[in-house]
């Protein structure tokens, strides 16, 4: 392009621009920005070109190649305009398509974004949800513009901004629209920008002034400013030309990243074409006014976000910070008055100039003026960036704009502000983002890093993180961040090994305030936020480790072990028996699981298989072993009695008798364990068979009868005695049970009674809850379905009662109303998937108003239609009904269930404590009542929970019987159990990658399963299971050794440190 | 214009000669001792100690003081690097969605830890805070290509990717390779060969001159193939000359290649567009702008 030599040239060519008949043709956007690229948007682009070459569509449409528009999750994408079709995650082959529909002016529909809530195509761009609540003064220019045309960046009103502060004739005027607006610095203090300007402007120039715009994004994991430079370079250049004109400055540099080489690149290239323009260098426009600016590359160094260090690495130094004062606008680069911006607060200069400094302040809160950019990521859905006015909560940014959790895990917490930051919980979500509440939180705005944590990452692992960082960015000057990071690193690191005391947390935050207090620079200052904030609202998770060994995100390896492990309530070695299963060693396999469960074949029927979400080969993008299947294959096949469990006998003359209530997991597992430490156990059961729920809740097609009977037989050995109909409350009462001689009392009655909706019509005949439902068929074989049924509820017991109900002869519809959606059930997914496959309907985000009757009997139930309104403290939406839109379900039975809670009213006549919904108030470390020698647990402490819960429950309550019947202090030092026996990976046999597909469960045909009560999961095949148990990533293995090995460097690859690209 | 030496595989000896053009250039262009040291490694790989004496000669400083800012910034490395670079991201972005448990897996498959190389020369393994490209954490870059969202069963094929490079396309297979009808911006004449197949396909002919020598260059004419054939052997990193074989002009375009700095040449595309191909021998920078815009 020719030299423009007056601002009148520059006002002809952008006329002539503005006139270009090929403005009005569709374009094809598409967003190539590093992430874009990552994605695979160079092969777009070339599938694009081949099309319009080969299709001759070079005259009806444009192909526009732009840095990143933010929406990175969906890289890459491809836009349309006019009609801002937005295609996200496009393949390659589908590219043509786009195109020739888009020189049709016409969408492919098929390619188009779904709406989740609706389940209705989106047809623009703006109506996405992640863009709907955005407000995008900055990003939106990066669709724009392709960074490499100077002429686009001219087309869209580029340096027009500049003109206009050119033809002011009056830098003040500039200076005072920028104070105007209220922009404050976005790279993380914050400080008035104007006024930093006011004060360079009124140093002399004589020896020249500089400009620095720092575009070295320390904060890792934050990138608003990478995008910025690489989509839009024109308008940091405009951006510091105007801030040169309004304070007087010589020269200007740009401190890039080296990490950033498109950025570097574009920049470049964006500085010759201005200068080639006339719009930078020696006398710009003709109008005598003269600025260039030149690109200095950092290499790399957290320090030089610090001002000063910064100064001194654009000399070519070593960064290492000064003392302030004097501050950079007295005394900058050698020795001359500096003023330094980031690149997004540069990237505002041109707006605010454009609507003026009033116009602007309008935006955002009184005392953070404008917009943000936020880089939202970690485990939200809709990672990108995002620009928001300030003042918006995070609660919008992490649930509107991100749409929550991207995995199953809850949300709970957001860091902010990079290593210089802090975290804040979930619970304080509804806090509006500027500035000033950030920092009262304890964190910071920093530049705009927003990293979203769920219930799997680890808060002491999240502080260990930063603090590796940090001890290794510090420069070293300042003795306390020197060794202060170093020691604060190290604590953190014992804490992830469990090691230490309640003590140690006050150590970690004297030294925190210590280092806070006595360092120079803001690196320093700042370092102890991520441990303070942590400590803040975290404290719970750093005592689980100290006091528990345990961490309860599953992160901390010394703590952890393997995942599977881990997250099993009863430590079952699920990696070991998976290794047995994959080197044929079945009864090794069935020993493993017996050691740690007294119900195998239970649980490898009906266990929620926590294991499985923990499982790496899941949680690193494949699919989790089906650890669950294989306990199935393992019970199936092997003979319990090969398993020989080791008794011991009390000491003599010492004889405990102890009684348990309820024969449920949690009740038989107490007697089983009680029994091999000696001791004589009376376990009494209200019922006419044992099981608890398993027997009256759970139906025979997913636990067949005979199997559990065998089970529990297994159990009653010469200790244990079973006494059936005998109810606490009526045959027996506590008091009774102690006068008996009975030295402990186990309360282990679960949790039977259903809670019900509290709606008028729920005693009519045909209406039962799910639990007195399910039992009249489990124990009773009474069939009370009918004709149409209805299921309220999306737990376990409303999907066991639906599935039941459609065995049931008679039976022509079931049909499960659930006030959320199908994703928040509470059911186990692959029981609501069995239903469905089954014929059971679901209606979600209905609400029950009222029972409807027809001559006093049921008729049916009238619903209201729920929409998914705010996020409560769990990040779940809140159903929220929508007036008049009631409408009436015909039903001839109608099951009710909203929740199980203890059927137990008679028990606060005995003297123990309960809470407002029934469930039992016990010391959650010792599971001790308010009674003494009576102990709780299972359901009848949590309400409804698992099965493999209740077992854990039972064995905890047999080792705190045993302590306090013994005398002996509750309280031990918690065991950390990491994977100790080595198992060689099978030889033989081909190679199986974690990668390849799960194995799915065989099961009998649909058709049968509507008329019988057969079981529905059948058994693995053995060349199937041993194929998935070498699926197995073998996290094991990280701690064991070959027996040849062993003894010699045991020593594991350490957390590794940060070195350079 | 920024200039970028393309790498080349060989690691490069100790030459004090070049250092010494190295380091005046920089010192002419004002540059600090971190611009003169990041010249230095861009040549090298790393910082041989030689070049330190030199520079701490040549600008008059202590040595003390060179080394000093060697070792302050991450960017610089005092041991030369291996073949092929593998950086594992452990920014906090890709830290809580798995990176430190990538980055041991990287570690286990290599041998080595970060920081490192290969005892074979082959890799060195880095960790880096943060690449900017966070949304898509984790990221791990082998050689310049990013790989997002990695997780560790990749790994093993990422290894094996960087080591392979970049496979050269498939031009039967690859549906992104197209081919282009190119003519003379001067001239108007066409510029396909059909006597000189490249991948299968009529070539582009030009004429080269290197340092005195003269020849034909046939260039693929499918977009994205970079296959070529020359009878001038040219050593990877020269800039070349490029003109019509009809009118013999010049074929320069107006603006510099982006990635390295050398002059580009411009074709002119059938049905409207300029194809644009850098003329440094290595460089495998190409544009293909369809509405034929200059800037
Ligand atoms: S945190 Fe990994 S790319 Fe930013």
């Amino acid at each position: 392009m020719d030299r423009l030599t007056s601002l009148d040239a520059f006002k002809a060519f952008t006329a002539r621009l503005a006139m270009d008949p090929g403005r009005a043709l569709p374009v094809i956007v598409i967003s190539a920005g590093t992430c874009g690229r990552a994605g695979g948007a160079n092969d777009l682009i070339k599938m694009a070109q081949r099309t319009i070459l080969e299709d001759n569509l070079t005259h009806r449409l444009r192909l526009r190649v732009t840095g990143c528009h933010g929406f990175c999750e969906t890289e890459p994408s491809l836009l349309v305009e006019p009609n801002r079709t937005f295609y996200p995650k496009i393949q390659p082959q589908d590219v043509a398509r786009v195109v020739r529909a888009a020189a049709r002016r016409e969408a492919v529909g098929d390619l188009l974004p779904v709406d989740p809530r609706s389940g209705k195509p989106i047809e623009t761009q703006e109506d996405l949800p992640f863009y709907q609540r955005q407000h995008r003064s900055v990003m939106a220019r990066n669709e724009k513009v392709d960074p490499r045309r100077i002429t686009d960046y001219l087309a869209i009103g580029g340096y027009g901004s500049l003109i206009r502060a050119l033809e002011k004739r009056d830098p003040a005027w500039v200076v005072g629209e920028v104070k105007a607006s209220g922009l404050r610095g976005r790279g993380g203090a914050g400080f008035p920008t104007g006024r930093k300007w006011e004060m360079l402007a009124a140093r002399s120039a004589d020896k020249g002034k500089y400009l620095i715009c720092n575009a070295d994004e320390g904060d890792p994991g934050a990138y608003m400013d990478r995008s910025v430079l690489e989509g839009n370079p024109h308008s940091i250049v405009e951006g510091m030309l105007i801030g040169a004109y309004a304070t007087g400055a010589t020269a200007g540099v740009v401190y890039v990243r080296n990490e950033y080489p498109l950025a570097i690149q574009h920049l470049t290239l964006a500085l010759d074409q201005a200068r080639e323009a006339g719009l930078l260098g020696e006398d710009i426009l003709g109008t005598g006014f003269s600025f260039d600016i030149r690109i200095v590359k950092g290499a790399g160094a957290f320090v030089c976000g610090e001002e000063t260090a910064l100064i001194r690495s654009v000399e070519g130094e070593m960064g290492e910070p000064r003392q302030r004062p004097p501050f950079p606008v007295e005394r900058g680069i050698g020795g001359r008055p500096t003023a330094i911006n980031n690149v997004e607060t540069w990237a505002n200069i041109p707006l605010i100039i454009q609507e003026g400094g009033a116009a602007y302040a309008k935006t955002g809160t009184a005392s953070s003026a404008g917009t943000k950019i936020f880089s939202l990521v970690g485990k939200v859905k809709n990672t990108g960036l995002v620009e928001v006015p300030m003042g918006m909560t995070i609660k919008e940014i992490v649930f509107d704009i991100g749409d929550g959790s991207r995995t199953r895990e809850k949300i709970k917490a957001v860091q902010t502000g990079g290593p210089s930051g802090g975290c804040i919980p979930v619970d304080q979500f509804d806090l509006p983002i500027d500035y000033d509440s950030l920092t009262k939180a304890g964190s910071i705005m920093g530049s705009g890093g927003m990293i979203v944590m769920d219930e799997a990452t680890c808060m002491v692992d999240l502080a260990k993180y930063f603090m590796t960082f940090l001890k290794d960015e510090s420069c070293g000057k300042c003795f306390t961040c020197r060794k202060g990071t170093q020691r604060m690193y190290e604590i953190l690191d014992d804490i992830s090994k469990g090691k230490g005391t309640r003590e140690t947390l006050d150590l970690l935050k004297e030294l925190a305030e210590a280092v806070k207090d006595t360092t120079m620079c803001g690196l320093g200052q700042t370092a102890a936020n991520p441990v303070l904030s942590t400590l803040r609202y975290f404290r719970e998770e750093y005592l689980a480790h100290l006091e528990e060994g345990r961490c309860p995100a599953g992160v901390c390896k010394d703590l952890v072990g393997a995942p599977c492990q881990a997250a099993c309530p009863i430590g079952t070695e699920a990696w070991k028996y998976v290794a047995h299963i994959a080197r044929g060693e079945y009864e090794e396999a069935y020993r493993t699981i017996r050691e740690a469960n007294p119900f195998p074949s239970v649980c490898a029927r009906v266990c929620s298989h926590p294991c499985e979400y923990k499982c790496r080969a899941g949680t690193t993008g494949g699919e989790a072993i089906a650890i669950r299947a294989l306990k199935r294959f393992i019970t199936d096949r092997i003979d319990p009695s090969i398993y020989k469990p080791v008794r011991s006998a009390l000491p003599p003359g010492m004889d405990a008798r102890i009684a348990v209530i309820g024969s449920g997991p949690a009740g038989m597992t107490a007697a089983h364990y009680l029994s091999l430490k000696g001791y004589k156990v009376t376990v009494f059961e209200k019922v006419s068979q044992p099981g608890g729920m398993l027997t009256t809740g759970i139906p025979s097609y997913r636990m067949p009868r005979e199997t559990l009977q065998k089970e529990i037989a297994c159990l009653l050995d010469q200790n244990v005695t079973l006494r059936l109909n005998t109810e606490l409350g009526k045959d027996i009462t506590l008091d009774g049970l102690q006068k008996e001689g009975y030295k402990a009392v186990f309360l282990a009655m679960g949790a039977h009674k259903s809670k019900l909706l509290n709606i008028e019509g729920e005693d009519l005949d045909g209406v039962y809850p799910a639990l007195e439902f399910l039992q009249a068929f489990n124990l009773r074989g009474e069939k009370l379905a009918k004709r149409r049924v209805g299921v309220i509820g999306g737990g376990d017991s409303a999907v066991d009662a639906a599935r039941v109900a459609l065995r049931q002869p008679g039976v022509e519809s079931v049909t499960i109303l659930y006030r959320r959606t199908r994703q928040e059930m509470p059911a186990l997914q692959h029981e609501i998937d069995a239903a469905l496959e089954e014929g059971v309907k679901l209606v979600t985000l209905v609400a029950p108003v009222r029972i409807t009757t027809e001559n006093g009997k049921l008729a049916g139930v009238e619903c209201i239609q729920n929409r998914l309104g705010d996020v409560d403290r769990n990040g779940r939406r809140n159903p929220v009904p929508i007036p008049g839109s009631e409408y009436a379900i015909p039903l001839d039975t109608l099951i009710v269930t909203i929740g199980d809670i203890p059927d137990v009213e008679y028990i606060a006549s005995m003297g123990i404590a309960v809470d407002q919904w029934g469930t039992l108030l016990v010391d959650k470390g010792t599971l001790l009542t308010n009674k003494p020698g009576v102990f709780a647990g299972g359901d009848v402490i949590t309400g409804p929970n698992t099965v493999v819960a209740a077992i854990a429950a039972g064995k905890k309550a047999a080792t705190m019987i045993d302590r306090y019947v013994r005398g002996e202090p509750f309280k031990q030092p918690p065991t950390i159990r990491l994977p100790e026996v080595y198992l060689a990976p099978p030889e033989e046999g081909e190679e199986v990658q974690p990668q390849e597909a799960r194995i799915a469960l065989p099961t009998i045909p649909v058709t049968e399963r509507r008329v019988s009560l057969k079981e529905v999961e059948l058994t693995l095949g053995e060349a199937d299971a041993r194929r998935e148990a070498r699926r197995c990533m073998r996290c094991d293995l990280e701690f064991t050794r070959p027996p040849a090995e062993q003894g010699k460097n045991t020593e594991r690859t350490e957390h590794p440190s940060h070195g350079s690209v | 214009m920024a200039k970028v030496v393309v790498a080349s595989k060989a690691l490069k000896p100790f030459d004090p000669a070049q250092a010494a053009k190295v380091i005046e250039s920089q010192t002419r262009d004002h540059g600090g001792l971190i611009s003169i040291l990041e010249e230095i490694q861009l040549h090298y790989g790393y910082l041989p100690e030689g070049a330190l004496r030199l520079v701490a000669e040549k600008t008059g400083r202590d040595l003390v003081d060179v080394y000093g800012v060697a070792t302050f910034y991450r960017f610089f490395s005092l041991k030369p690097r291996g073949e092929h670079q593998i950086s594992c991201c452990l920014g906090t972005a890709c830290h809580v969605r798995g990176g430190a448990l990538l980055a041991e897996e990287f570690q286990r498959q290599l041998g080595v830890k970060p920081g490192e190389n290969t005892p074979d020369g082959k890799f060195s393994l880095e960790t880096v805070a943060c690449l900017g490209a966070c949304a898509l954490g984790p990221i791990v870059v082998g050689d310049g290509h990013y790989y997002s969202n990695v997780n560790s069963s990749r790994v093993k094929a990422i290894i094996q990717e960087t080591l392979e490079g970049l496979k050269r396309k498939d031009p039967a297979a690859d549906e992104s390779l197209f081919p282009l009808t190119l003519h003379c911006p001067h001239c108007n004449h066409g510029l396909l060969d059909p006597d000189t197949p490249v991948d299968r396909q009529p070539s582009v002919r030009l004429l080269l001159a290197h340092q005195g020598r003269q020849g034909f260059l046939h260039l693929s004419r499918l977009y994205g193939s970079h296959g070529h054939s020359t009878q001038v052997e040219v050593p990877a990193g020269e800039v070349t000359d490029l003109y019509c074989p009809h009118c013999q002009a010049l074929l320069n375009a107006p603006d510099d290649c982006p990635a390295c700095g050398a002059a580009r040449v411009a074709l002119l595309l059938a049905g409207g567009g300029v194809f644009q191909v850098c003329s440094r021998r290595g460089c495998l920078e190409q544009t293909l702008d369809l509405d034929g815009r200059s800037f």
